[in-house]
Formats: C-alpha cells, sequence, structure tokens
C-alpha cells in the first residue's frame, strides 16, 4: 500500500517536473529563434566587429548550442536572470520587488472569488429556480463571455472618475506614505484590482460548483442523510457539499494557469507594480532576458499551484490518499 | 435546426455577421480619416453643447443653410476648390440670423476659388479685421439662429470641385469619434470583422488539430495515445496569456500569426473529449462488428467515428469561440496586435492609454466591451443549444 | 405499527399529473416482517419513501400515514427529524451508494447516533463499532472508507447503521438487488434475525417474491400503484385471489419445475 502511494505521488512530481522542463526548452528556444539573435536588439549597427562579438561572448551566444543551454539552465535554476536590457539592473532584482505584489494580488482575489463562488453555487443548487440561483446563471454567463479588461475599465470609470472614491492607478501612492499608512495606501490600490477579479471570477465557480451539486443532490446517500433525520445544514455541508470537495479542488488546479493571465491584464489596465506587467513591459521593449525571467517565473508559480492542489486533492479524496485513482 | 432558428443569440450572430460585412462599406471615406475634433461626444447626448458640422458647397448646390442653437463652436475649417464655368470673380459668404454678412474667402477674376482656411489662422484673423489674440467665433457666430453660407455673386455656378466647410464642435455621429478624431461608429463595425474572423478561424485551426490528435490518440492507444495526452497535460499546465504574449511578441503580429498562435493552444480540450468519444466507441458492437467485416482502420475513422461525434463537434465549436475572441481580444489590448489593424481589443487599448476612464470618455469603452460581451454570450448560448440537442439529458438537468 | 389510509401519490411532470400510488390501504402490525413484491415501476419504492417523507417536492401526497399514533404527513421539520432513525430506519437498495463515498463508515454511523442520542464523539464511534460487530463485521472496518468494503458488507454496514437509534421498525428497499445469490441469503436472514430478536417490526420492498415467501409473515402484492393482494405466503402460494398474483406465483412454479424436473 506503502509502494502505491509512493507511486502516485511520485507520478505528480515527475510530471511536474516534466512540464518544468518542457518550459525551460520552449523559454530557451523560443527567445532564440526570433528574428536575428538577442543581442541584435541592442546592438547599433554602427558597432565595430569587435564590439559586437565581446557582446555576444558577454551573453554567451558564441558558444555552442548545448553548452549554453547549460549554461541557461543553470542561470534560470539558481535565478541568476542576468541583466534586463531596458534598465540595465540584474532582473532578479527587478522582479524581486513585484512577485509579493501579483501573489497578494492573485491570493486574495482568487480565495475570495471562490469561496463566493462556492457559496454560492451551493446555495443555488439548494433551493432550484430561487432568484438566487438565476442570479448565479447570469454570473456564470458574465465570467464566460466578458473580457475582464472591459469590466475593469468600466470599473475605472465609475469609480475612478464618476464617483472618485478610488485611486485610477499605482499600487501605491506618489508619494509613497511611510509606515502603517503605506499598508492602507497600499489596500486601498488593491480594492478595486481585487474587487474586479472577484467580480469576474466567482460566476463561473458558483455554476460549477452549482453542476457539482446537483449532481450530488440525486446520490442515495444524500436521500440516506435525509431518512437518518440529519439537520439540513449537515446535509449539505458535510455530506453533500464534502462529496463534491474533490472535483472542487481538481478546480483550483484547472483555473490556477488561468488566473496567471488576469494577473498581466490587472496589472496592466490598473497599472500595478507586479510581474505580469514587468513581463508586457519586456516583451513590448524587445527586452528578452526580462521577458524570459519573467515568463520562467509565471510558469514555475503555475506548476508550484499545481502540484499543491493535488496534494490537497489527495487530502480530500480517500480515494486517491491511499494511492489508487478510480476513474 | 428548429430550435436554433428561435434562439434571440442566432439572429444577433447573423446581424453581427451582416453589419461586419455591409457595413463598413457604407462609409465614404476610411476608418482612418479625421471626421471631427477628437474625443466628440455622440450626437445623442448633452444636446446643449455644439455638435461638429459638415456642410459642403458642390455642383447644384451653391449656397446651404443651417440652424445654430448653441454657443459660438471653437473653431471652423473650409477647404477644397470649386471650379466654374466661366472665368469670374466670386467670393464666398457667410450670412448670420442678423442679415449681417461676412466675407470668408475670395478669388480675383479666376475659373475657380481655392479656399484653405481655418479659424485659428492668423491671416484669417486679419482678413476678419480681428487682433491675433481675439476669438473670431464670436464674431462669426454671434447668435443662434439661421446662418447661410454663400456663393457671391448669386448667380454663380459650380461646375465641379467642391469646398468643404466643418464647423466644429463637441459632439459627432452615432458612437462620437476617439483620440484621433476617427468616427468610433465606423471603427466599431470594422472591429466585428477581426473578431468573428480570428474567433472563428483560430477555432476551426484549433477543432481540426484537436479532433486529429484525439482520433488518433483514441484510436491507437498504446504508446501513441500516451504520448499524445502527455502532451495535452505539459500544454494544459502552461499559463496560457503568458505564453500567447510570448509567442505574439516574437513572432510578430500579424492576423494569421495570431490565429495559429491561439489555436496552438487551444486544442487540448477537444482533443481529449474527441479521445475518450473514440474510445467508447471503439468498444462498441457496431465498431467491433465493422473490424470484423474487415473495413480498415481509417474507414472506421472517418465514415462512423466522426460523422457520430459530429454534433458534440459543433458545439464544442461554438463553445471555443469566445475564449479565442477574448484571447485575441486581450491580445490586442495589452498591445501584442498589428496597430494597423482595427479591433474592439485594440480600440480598448487606445482607449486605455489615451486615459478614456479618467476624461469619462465612456464611448470609447462601451462599444467595444459591449460588442465583445454580445457575440461571446451570442456564440456561448448558440454552443448550450447545441450541445442540449446533441445531448438531450443536459437539458432535464437545466430547467427541472 | 403502520396505519396507510386511502394514501394517493402522484409527480408532476412537464406532461401533467402522473399517479405512482393509488388509495392505498395497508397496516403493518407490531412485530412482524411484512414484504411489499411487484415488478420495477409499481410504485412499491414510493409506498416505502413516503412512509419515511422522503418524497421529492414535484410529488403530491393525500391521505394519511400513521406510526403508532403519530401523523407522519402532518409533521413538521422538527418533529419529522426526531421522527426519522429513532422510530424509523431504511436501508437503501444497491448498498454501492448508499454511503457517501468520501467519508469513513464508522463516521457516517456515528454521526446519526451522535445526532439523535447526544453522545460524545467517543461515544458514538464506540457506539458504531458494537453496531458493526452485532453484524458480523470486525470492528475496524469503523475506519475503512466504503469503496474498500464489498457489496455484502457494505449492505450488512448499512443494516448496522440502521440499527443506530434501535428503532421499533426497519424499512428495507430491495436491499439484496445487485448481490449474489448467497450474499443475498445472508443479507436477508440478517436482517430478520436481528429484527426478530429485537422485536423490531420489518417492512421490505422487493421483486423477489421467493425470496419474500421465505422470510415475511406476510405479503402484499403491488401492481400499477395499487395493492391488490394481502395474504400470508401459504395464501399466496396456495390460493392466490388476484390474477396479477396468480401470474407471479405461476412464474416462480414454471422455475421451480425447469429446476427439478420429475
Amino acid at each position: 500500500m506503502i509502494k502505491l502511494i509512493k507511486n502516485y505521488w511520485f507520478r505528480r512530481i515527475v510530471g511536474s517536473l516534466v512540464v518544468l522542463l518542457v518550459v525551460l526548452i520552449l523559454n530557451f528556444f523560443l527567445f532564440r529563434i526570433m528574428p536575428g539573435d538577442p543581442v541584435s536588439t541592442i546592438i547599433d549597427p554602427h558597432f565595430s566587429p569587435q564590439a559586437k562579438q565581446h557582446l555576444r561572448a558577454q551573453f554567451g551566444l558564441d558558444l555552442p548550442l548545448y553548452q549554453q543551454f547549460y549554461l541557461y539552465v543553470k542561470s534560470l535554476v539558481t535565478f541568476n536572470f542576468g541583466q534586463s536590457f531596458l534598465s540595465q539592473k540584474p532582473v532578479w532584482e527587478e522582479l524581486r520587488t513585484r512577485i509579493p505584489n501579483t501573489v497578494f494580488l492573485l491570493g486574495t482575489a482568487f480565495m475570495l472569488s471562490a469561496l463566493l463562488g462556492i457559496w454560492l453555487g451551493v446555495k443555488a443548487a439548494q433551493k432550484r429556480g430561487s432568484a438566487l440561483e438565476k442570479v448565479v446563471l447570469l454570473a456564470g454567463s458574465i465570467s464566460f463571455s466578458f473580457p475582464s479588461f472591459f469590466v475593469q475599465l468600466v470599473l475605472l470609470m465609475i469609480f475612478g472618475w464618476a464617483i472618485p472614491i478610488f485611486p485610477i492607478r499605482g499600487s501605491l501612492s506618489v508619494p509613497p506614505p511611510s509606515g502603517m499608512a503605506a499598508l492602507w495606501d497600499f489596500l486601498w490600490h488593491m480594492t478595486l484590482p481585487i474587487f474586479s477579479l472577484v467580480l469576474l471570477g466567482f460566476g463561473s465557480w458558483a455554476i460549477y460548483v452549482r453542476n457539482l451539486m446537483i449532481k450530488t443532490f440525486s446520490e442515495d446517500y444524500i436521500l440516506l442523510a435525509r431518512a437518518k433525520g440529519l439537520p439540513e445544514n449537515k446535509i449539505l455541508w458535510g455530506h453533500a457539499f464534502r462529496a463534491s470537495l474533490p472535483p472542487i479542488v481538481t478546480m483550483f488546479l484547472l483555473a490556477l494557469p488561468g488566473i496567471l493571465s488576469g494577473a498581466v491584464i490587472t496589472e496592466t489596465v490598473f497599472s500595478l507594480h507586479g510581474v505580469g506587467k514587468f513581463l508586457l513591459d519586456s516583451i513590448l521593449g524587445h527586452d528578452y532576458p526580462a521577458a524570459g525571467a519573467a515568463f520562467y517565473l509565471l510558469a514555475i508559480i503555475t506548476i508550484i499551484c499545481n502540484l499543491t492542489a493535488d496534494f490537497a486533492y489527495g487530502l480530500v479524496d480517500p480515494r486517491i490518499r491511499l494511492g489508487r485513482k478510480m476513474e | 435546426m428548429k430550435r436554433i432558428l428561435r434562439r434571440f443569440s442566432f439572429w444577433l450572430l447573423i446581424g453581427f455577421i451582416l453589419a461586419g460585412i455591409w457595413g463598413p462599406k457604407c462609409f465614404k471615406s476610411s476608418a482612418e480619416t479625421q471626421v471631427a475634433s477628437p474625443f466628440s461626444m455622440p450626437l445623442w447626448v448633452k444636446k446643449d453643447t455644439s455638435p461638429t458640422m459638415s456642410l459642403a458647397l458642390e455642383p447644384k448646390r451653391e449656397h446651404v443653410q443651417f440652424e445654430w442653437n448653441w454657443e459660438a463652436p471653437p473653431n471652423i475649417t473650409i477647404w477644397g476648390t470649386a471650379k466654374f464655368e466661366k472665368e469670374t470673380s466670386a467670393s464666398l459668404i457667410l450670412e448670420n440670423p442678423n442679415g449681417e454678412t461676412i466675407l470668408l474667402a475670395q478669388n480675383e477674376g479666376n475659373t475657380f476659388l481655392a479656399v484653405d482656411v481655418d479659424g485659428r489662422d492668423m491671416s484669417f484673423k486679419m482678413g476678419l479685421g480681428l487682433s491675433p489674440f481675439d476669438d473670431p467665433m464670436k464674431e462669426l457666430f454671434p447668435t443662434k439662429g439661421r446662418y447661410t453660407i454663400k456663393l457671391w455673386p448669386p448667380d454663380l455656378k459650380i461646375k465641379s470641385g467642391a469646398i468643404n466647410i466643418r464647423i466644429e464642435g463637441s459632439r459627432w455621429g452615432l458612437l462620437g469619434t476617439d483620440q484621433r478624431g476617427r468616427d468610433v461608429f465606423h471603427l466599431f463595425l470594422l472591429g466585428i470583422r477581426i473578431s468573428l474572423l480570428v474567433g472563428i478561424s483560430a477555432t476551426l485551426l484549433a477543432t481540426l488539430l484537436g479532433v486529429s490528435v484525439g482520433l488518433v490518440a483514441g484510436y491507437a492507444g498504446g504508446l501513441v495515445d500516451t504520448v499524445l495526452m502527455r502532451i495535452v497535460d505539459v500544454l494544459l499546465a502552461i499559463p496560457g496569456l503568458p505564453i500567447l504574449m510570448v509567442l505574439a511578441g516574437i513572432w510578430g503580429k500579424g492576423l494569421w500569426q495570431l490565429v495559429v498562435i491561439l489555436s496552438i493552444f487551444s486544442w487540448m480540450g477537444t482533443a481529449r473529449t474527441i479521445r475518450s468519444l473514440t474510445l467508447s466507441l471503439r468498444e462498441s458492437t457496431f465498431v467491433e462488428g465493422l473490424r470484423a467485416l474487415g473495413a480498415k482502420p481509417s474507414y472506421i475513422m472517418f465514415r462512423h467515428l466522426l460523422p457520430e461525434s459530429l454534433p458534440i463537434l459543433l458545439a464544442n465549436i461554438a463553445l471555443g469561440v469566445p475564449s479565442a475572441i477574448l484571447a485575441e481580444a486581450g491580445l490586442s489590448f495589452l498591445g501584442l496586435s498589428d496597430p494597423r489593424i482595427i479591433s474592439w481589443g485594440r480600440m480598448l487599448n487606445e482607449a486605455h492609454g489615451f486615459g478614456a476612464f479618467t476624461t469619462g470618455a465612456w464611448w470609447l469603452i462601451l462599444p467595444p466591451g459591449i460588442g465583445i460581451s454580445l457575440i461571446c454570450l451570442a456564440f456561448l448560448d448558440l454552443g448550450r443549444t447545441l450541445e442540449e440537442m446533441a445531448d438531450p439529458r443536459l437539458k432535464g438537468g437545466a430547467n427541472k | 405499527m403502520i396505519h396507510i389510509q386511502r394514501l394517493s401519490v402522484s409527480y408532476k411532470t412537464e406532461r401533467g399529473q402522473v399517479p405512482a400510488l393509488k388509495n392505498i390501504n395497508l397496516s403493518i402490525p407490531k412485530g412482524t416482517a411484512t414484504a411489499i413484491v411487484g415488478e420495477s415501476g409499481s410504485g412499491k419504492s414510493t409506498l416505502l419513501h413516503s412512509i419515511m417523507r422522503l418524497l421529492p417536492p414535484e410529488a403530491e401526497l393525500s391521505g394519511k400515514i400513521m406510526f403508532e399514533d403519530m401523523d407522519i404527513t402532518s409533521m413538521d421539520d422538527a418533529a419529522l427529524r426526531s421522527f426519522r432513525w429513532r422510530k424509523c430506519s431504511l436501508v437503501l437498495q444497491g448498498a454501492m451508494s448508499s454511503f457517501n463515498p468520501v467519508l469513513s463508515i464508522g463516521k457516517q454511523i456515528a454521526e446519526t447516533v451522535a445526532y439523535h442520542l447526544h453522545l460524545s464523539s467517543k461515544d458514538s464511534y464506540k457506539r458504531a463499532e458494537e453496531l458493526l460487530e452485532m453484524v458480523g463485521l470486525p470492528t475496524f472496518f469503523s475506519k475503512r472508507f466504503p469503496h474498500e468494503l464489498s457489496g455484502g458488507q457494505k449492505q450488512r454496514a448499512a443494516i448496522a447503521m440502521a440499527l443506530a437509534c434501535s428503532p421499533p421498525c426497519i424499512l428495507a428497499d430491495e436491499p439484496t438487488t445487485a448481490l449474489d445469490v448467497i450474499t443475498q441469503a445472508e443479507i436477508v436472514w440478517l436482517l430478520k434475525e436481528i429484527t426478530r430478536k429485537n422485536n423490531m417490526t420489518l417492512c421490505m420492498v422487493t421483486h423477489d417474491l421467493p425470496l419474500a415467501l421465505s422470510v415475511c409473515d406476510r405479503i402484499a402484492v403491488m401492481h400499477r400503484g395499487e395493492i391488490v393482494e394481502i395474504q400470508k405466503p401459504s395464501g399466496i402460494l396456495n390460493n392466490p385471489t388476484h390474477p396479477h398474483t396468480k401470474k407471479l406465483v405461476k412464474s416462480i412454479r414454471s422455475i421451480e419445475e425447469r429446476g427439478n424436473p420429475k
């Protein structure tokens, strides 16, 4: 039995490492098949051949491809991403200040929208045909068909221009306040971005959970739980919701890459100091070391989240916990 | 089929397609031309502010009359050349409601009258007898009422050419203008084309890829299946928009590159669906029977498995279009599309870049945003209807 | 013990009202084992669910169901909760799905005990283990999950759960379907033994007439939503009155004749 458990987790971890390897290879070749070579964007055509050669050597581009790849993997694994073309500062320095902001934005928005969506979904499944269910269905359609940047722009127009109670750009005021005031200022700047992400996100959660719960409600063990005379809340949360939990955790797994896309757009719309905006600026500015590093970082966050979700799934589903997956 | 025809979303979509094809053709000028001053509001709001008026003196139309019921406009521009039948002296005159006339331009006994006047020009102000710091508009438009612009002498006939007059205000057209004075309604209609084109072709391409992979994986099984499904897993685990951004940034921003990039990262769902369908069909007795009859795998796949999965496939396509449209709009919004291609995402990108939300220029934000949302909703609704038709069990769950 | 008077149930569907039970009158005396026999769709499960008030919201019920001196049809939610399981418990068909797959067997039995008998969590787990022993399962099964049990073991656990509050009456809805023949017999005898020992009333729904004949004191035959005949097993076997009962009896006769050619 222990062997089986190991087997399942072992396979999950190996799977994640394969994804990581693919991302590394993609990253390596994507930034090398672009027109010209990486230095051509910063090389002035008037540079002397010696100067060009020197620059190439500086970026390691004169080495054979396999050696380049080795050096590249080594640098990424040690988080040594080199210098940004644009700011001439180490990329890691630039990224480091941005990671907490992005993690806070995404984490808070994701948790809030998931919690709200799950709660509404459960309630909608319990009261079929109620007004609440109609609201859930509508919110679901909105989150599947309204572009996030549009909704965010409209929110900005309402709360930044028509009723100016929230800031229209940035993660902090200029000049930034200090001490506790800085925290409040940060939260004040984050309110609208997080609100917009929750507004767009909870609908799909609610629909998903509602459909799952409706299916679960038709199971015999729910009928039996009712026959056992258990109170309604215990049937709803202790049995029906508990039984639907494993697929909900899977949904976490599938939704995480999507929310990273949300980071890029949200940070762009609200001009926030985050990894997503950094990726966009680097791509638009042809700053390939920075773009590569930001993409690599986003991919790593996704992979870690996926793996965590896998472990969490194991915790809520006894069939997985014991190392046997029934499909 | 009848059920589809009864859906409002179907007719909405038809409307969008027709508007996308014929709408832009109703405009004489290209969408890039400046039609009014930048950030003009739509005509139908704030009726107490002055609108932009475009007038022209043409053959058989030697004078124009218009009602002016607002404050003096910020500017007037007059340009163009009118040719006459014979050599004559001609002048362009503005007559205000009080019956006073003001000379706007004149020639010195020629066969034509060429005008190029901007209300802010120094020479124009001097010609009116004003100092360079005065506002000539107060002089030209002293009161509300009926104004006439005409040629003098009155019997003059224009043979060819035209003199264009634009009185600039802060309102224009159905949906106003953007930061470059372009007609937002025209841009909106052009945006339909890009959304539909990219959305549908990317989805079709992705479906083609997904169906091929799914059929091969499901039918071949074994190692081929395992390898293909691992590829699907890996692709699903890569964050979508970031990789699209990187690819769009590196590979160029053309329309077809965008279609290819979008489809490369959206075929996985279809592949999984088709694979599981193929797997269940492969085990079914009728396929077993066909195999016993000696049918080749390719024959079974294309003559039996594919038609069998067609309804689900159609629903999948309809449900896939919204995500392709949203992805295209997202990339354009981030500035990763060709700036020469007018799309809804690009319109929102420019609206964001020029701070439309800080000035309350809602007519730059709402039309493209609502356009995207409506098209996506229409496709979603259509997809769900098709899905219910393919699998009637879904319907029972939806309205029980 | 249970008196059903003029009970009718119909379901609201898109095509209008569909009757499931028509004017049922049935009395189940205390301490007896009654079988309700009929083919699928005859309304026997609906009858059982009406006694527990488990019908879906689209079902419409009229008539009266008395349990001892309580009117079940007019109970409010609180009364219903204390009636269910403490007075009358249920064993479902297809043991596969009568346990929640993500909770351990012990937990599912113990939560019922804890709720109805107001026991502490530790005591209720102890009680769950005793119950499992009572139905012939080892006590460590309380830590097991439903998917780790065989069909027969699950059905035993389901019976253990039904005994949780020692109710005076147990209803069983096709307790033996989806089990192999040997396990079927074991389960039915277990039910019979336990109810007899504890002087409980048993009401079992089944489509298996031979099984019903061998364990029950009285047989009620259902056909198209109506009870067409109630008799002792010997009566059903020897002089069935209703044509449908005759057909049923004839069908087992013919199987027996084929089985024992003489």
